[in-house]
């Protein structure tokens, strides 16, 4: 594996103030480096903080003490090479598939020609070729979630920052898209900074693990998963890491 | 399920859980079935009440006039020409308002400096009723058109600035924030996630407006004009001929009626995809 | 942290600073315009300060329009109360009803449909022919007036009923009538509210247009007579006075709402 950083956060600290006036530590002196086309996930448990990192690491919020890089540059503002598939998909409803998934590089002036190819190539990449036309009201929850990351990948992002994709799916369709992204991850190596609250999944896409603690959250330990992809979670060695890390791993809040 | 089913063998629920459903062809009869009961007890309270039917009109004298003064003119004009007088007010008014309305909405609603420049003088004009801007108008603009299109200029402005101005505002951070990370620039923000964010709350706008200006005009053609259905209104009030009167406000309603739902074409088509389902 | 709530509390300052002086370069414009320069007649636009002046001296003067500007508003407040009043009363339950009774929903609201298309001031005409030229037809205008608005939000209100918690309160045992008092309408609320909060706004609209025709009192009947008598002056007060009044009745309302709708939501 290529040791190169890329995405590296050094002490990350944040703090809200709440409504009584009094500060609330959401995260706490958090550092994390992620290699180059390493597939990093993040398991906690929930409201521990997860989505404020993801945010500060992409740049739409402000961490009150620490800095991050990604590829070397200090991350101040979102940046098109900083993509991002949120939760709750944040596609543009008035925009079709195609519109959604091409809107980075039209933004950036890139020719129709060039940018349609690509978006295309990742539309058909996540399985959704015919759909190219259709606005995102007529999709199913999966099939957002597709149109999320075909829109990312096609922006070509340095890093993808992937925060709990999955985590409004049904388990049926979970299981599927998780087989899917390992699948076009496999493909499209990126570095990828992956957040979940569900260890199964975790250990399926995993190149490393990253547990972390409650509120205020930092990292309690890391685990290099070396199983051979793509991953059978029926198979022996799956069960036993998955055991052994579920011991140390408090995912109530 | 069970339970639903069992309660419902008891008594009959409220509309608003009811599982079945009125068809288009039943809701479609019994409005034909209530309107025609309002039309028939009218014309009876016309015929048998002496104290009613002298002041007021039926039905049926009402479309005889209706009909009539589609080919003789009252005063200068037909019926559709009062009309066409009507329109063309309300249309050159809401346009200009319409126009001005939107893009000082989103200009309040996008930038704080716009919003601290524009609000004061904004917020002291708003709440006047574009009605009371009558007296005024006239005093600027003269009796002619141009003080009509003022007016429903005014109360189009107004409705369709508040309207953009929530829009805009109501823009989801989340998407501002998705378009910021797959490299949008500021003024792609603006043209790319907050315009056409704020389309249906605009549309919102331009349907409320077009409904005030018909409401709007009306008044203002009553106050002073010598043409257009609240001119009728006018000149039945004042030469005591009811008949007229509702002819006016007919011919006005219904005009209102076809204009909201053309209005409401074109929304459903600008944005399908803000509608769910089909 | 410190830094960026400090900087937002200044941007705060900032703003609000440019809305003065936004503000106060209006007031130098429309000045010069009138008193300095004098490029418009003082006929159609009076300067400011003669504004300002009329203003403080319409609380006693009663020329030219035979009454001061308390009274006038009082006037028109006395007729915009009572039909709204009257609107809500009947606005409310009948809105209520019509989404709760299948029948009555069918029945009512394809003739409430056709008399809400009926423009508001269309009714002025007929409410003079039934009631005369006195308080009761310019009440009777405001009232068909706010009571569409009224009526139609209690409606959508009830028919938003969320059904999942009707289904709750159906398996707890709850009777037709507690489902509608207990579940229906404390969440129709809101809507209600805003219901009565547009029926007011429309209420006061329209009380300008009321008295614009037969009237000795009133606000509306102010600018209108001061029209004849050409006096720009007077009729900016009026407008300013009926936008001012205007305000004041929503954020009564508003705070009325907040103190006792809100706070259980
Ligand atoms: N802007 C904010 N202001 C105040 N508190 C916030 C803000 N954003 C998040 N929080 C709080 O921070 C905690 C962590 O939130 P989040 O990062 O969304 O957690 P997770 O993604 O792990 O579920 C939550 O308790 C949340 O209420
Ligand atoms: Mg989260």
């Amino acid at each position: 594996m290529n040791n190169e950083v890329v995405i590296k956060c050094e002490n990350i600290s944040k703090t809200f103030p709440t409504a009584d006036g009094t500060a609330f530590d959401v995260i706490a002196d958090f550092s994390i480096e992620v290699n180059k086309n390493e597939f990093v996930v993040l398991i906690g448990p929930g409201q521990c903080g997860k989505t404020t990192l993801i945010n500060i690491i992409a740049g739409l919020e402000e961490a009150t003490s620490g800095i991050v890089t990604v590829g070397g540059e200090l991350v101040t503002e979102p940046d098109p090479k900083i993509g991002v598939v949120y939760q709750e998909t944040n596609l543009f409803p008035w925009l079709t598939v195609m519109g959604n998934v091409e809107f980075g590089p039209k933004a950036q002036g890139e020719s129709k020609a060039s940018r349609q190819e690509r978006a295309q190539k990742y539309i058909d990449l996540v399985g959704l070729t015919g759909f190219e036309n259709q606005h995102p009201n007529k999709l199913s929850g999966g099939m957002q979630q597709r149109v999320g990351i075909a829109r990312v990948y096609t922006n070509e992002p340095l890093v993808l920052l992937l925060d709990e994709p999955f985590g409004h799916l049904d388990a049926q369709t979970r299981y599927l898209m998780e087989e899917e992204l390992e699948k076009i991850w496999r493909q499209e190596r990126r570095t990828v900074l992956f957040v979940t609250n569900n260890l199964e999944e975790a250990i399926f896409l995993a190149d490393r693990i990253v547990l972390m603690t409650n509120c205020p959250s930092t990292v309690k330990q890391e685990y290099i998963i070396d199983l051979p992809r793509p991953r059978d979670i029926t198979s022996r060695e799956f069960l036993k890491i998955r055991e052994e890390i579920s011991k140390n791993l408090d995912l109530t809040s | 399920m069970a339970t639903s089913n069992n309660i419902k063998k008891k008594k009959t629920k409220p509309a608003i859980i009811s599982e079945d459903q009125i068809t288009k062809k039943q809701s479609t009869l019994y409005a034909f079935i209530s309107f025609a009961v309002v039309v028939v007890l009218w014309q009876l309270a016309v015929l048998f009440l002496p104290n009613f039917g002298n002041i007021f009109p039926g039905p049926y004298d009402v479309v005889a006039l209706m009909i009539k003064i589609v080919k003789e003119p009252v005063g200068r004009l037909t019926l559709f020409a009062h009309l066409g007088w009507t329109l063309k007010r309300i249309f050159i008014g809401y346009i200009i308002g319409a126009v001005i309305g939107v893009i000082t909405g989103l200009a309040m609603g996008t930038s704080k400096l716009a919003n601290a420049i524009i609000s004061p003088v904004f917020e002291i004009l708003r709440p006047i009723p574009a009605i009371a801007w009558v007296p005024m108008a006239i005093l600027w603009f003269g009796l002619g058109e141009a003080s009509k299109y003022f007016i429903i200029g005014f109360s189009t402005f107004v409705i369709c600035a508040l309207n953009s101005i929530a829009g805009a505002r109501a823009t989801s951070e989340k998407l501002k924030g998705a378009a910021r990370m797959l490299g949008a620039s500021e003024r792609q923000l603006f043209s790319k996630i907050i315009l056409p964010s704020s389309v249906p709350q605009i549309f919102a706008g331009l349907q409320i407006s077009l409904s005030a200006s018909c409401s709007t005009i009306l008044a203002a053609e009553m106050v002073r004009s010598e043409e257009g259905a609240g001119w009728l209104i006018l000149r039945g009030m004042n030469t005591g001929n009811m008949t007229l009167v509702l002819v006016g406000l007919i011919v006005i309603s219904v005009t209102g009626l076809i204009l909201a739902t053309v209005m409401r074409a074109i929304e459903r088509k600008a944005i399908s995809w803000s509608f769910r389902g089909k | 942290m410190k830094l960026s709530k400090m900087k937002k509390k200044n941007n705060k300052v900032k703003y609000i600073l440019i809305s003065i002086i936004s503000f106060t370069v209006f007031l130098i414009i429309w000045y010069m315009v009138t008193d300095v320069f004098k490029l418009v007649k003082p006929i159609s636009l009076p300067s400011p300060v003669k504004v300002l002046e009329s203003f403080i001296n319409k609380f006693t003067v009663k020329r030219p329009d035979g009454s001061t500007l308390q009274a006038h508003v009082l006037s028109s407040l006395r007729i915009v109360l009572t039909g709204y009043i009257a609107g809500s009363i009947v606005g409310v339950p009948l809105g209520i009803f019509m989404a709760w009774n299948r029948k009555a929903d069918m029945f009512i609201r394809p003739v409430f449909d056709w008399f809400r298309s009926v423009p508001g001031m269309g009714w002025i005409p007929v409410m003079i022919l039934i009631f005369g030229i006195n308080i009761a037809s310019k009440a009777a205008i405001v009232f068909a007036i706010s009571f569409v608005a009224i009526l139609i939000n209690s409606y959508s209100g009830i028919k938003n009923t969320n059904p999942v918690h009707m289904w709750v309160a159906q398996t707890f045992g709850a009777s037709n009538k507690q489902l509608l008092f207990r579940v229906a309408i404390p969440s129709a609320l809101p809507h209600i509210f805003t219901g009565l909060r547009q029926g007011l706004n429309q209420a006061w609209a329209s009380v300008v247009a009321a008295e614009m025709i037969g009237s000795n009192r009133g606000l509306g009947y102010m600018i209108q007579m001061n029209r004849e008598n050409s006096r720009a002056d007077l009729i900016i007060v009026g407008m300013l006075s009926i936008g001012l009044v205007g305000t004041i009745l929503s954020f009564v309302l508003q705070k009325f709402e907040d103190k006792y709708v809100r706070g259980r939501h």
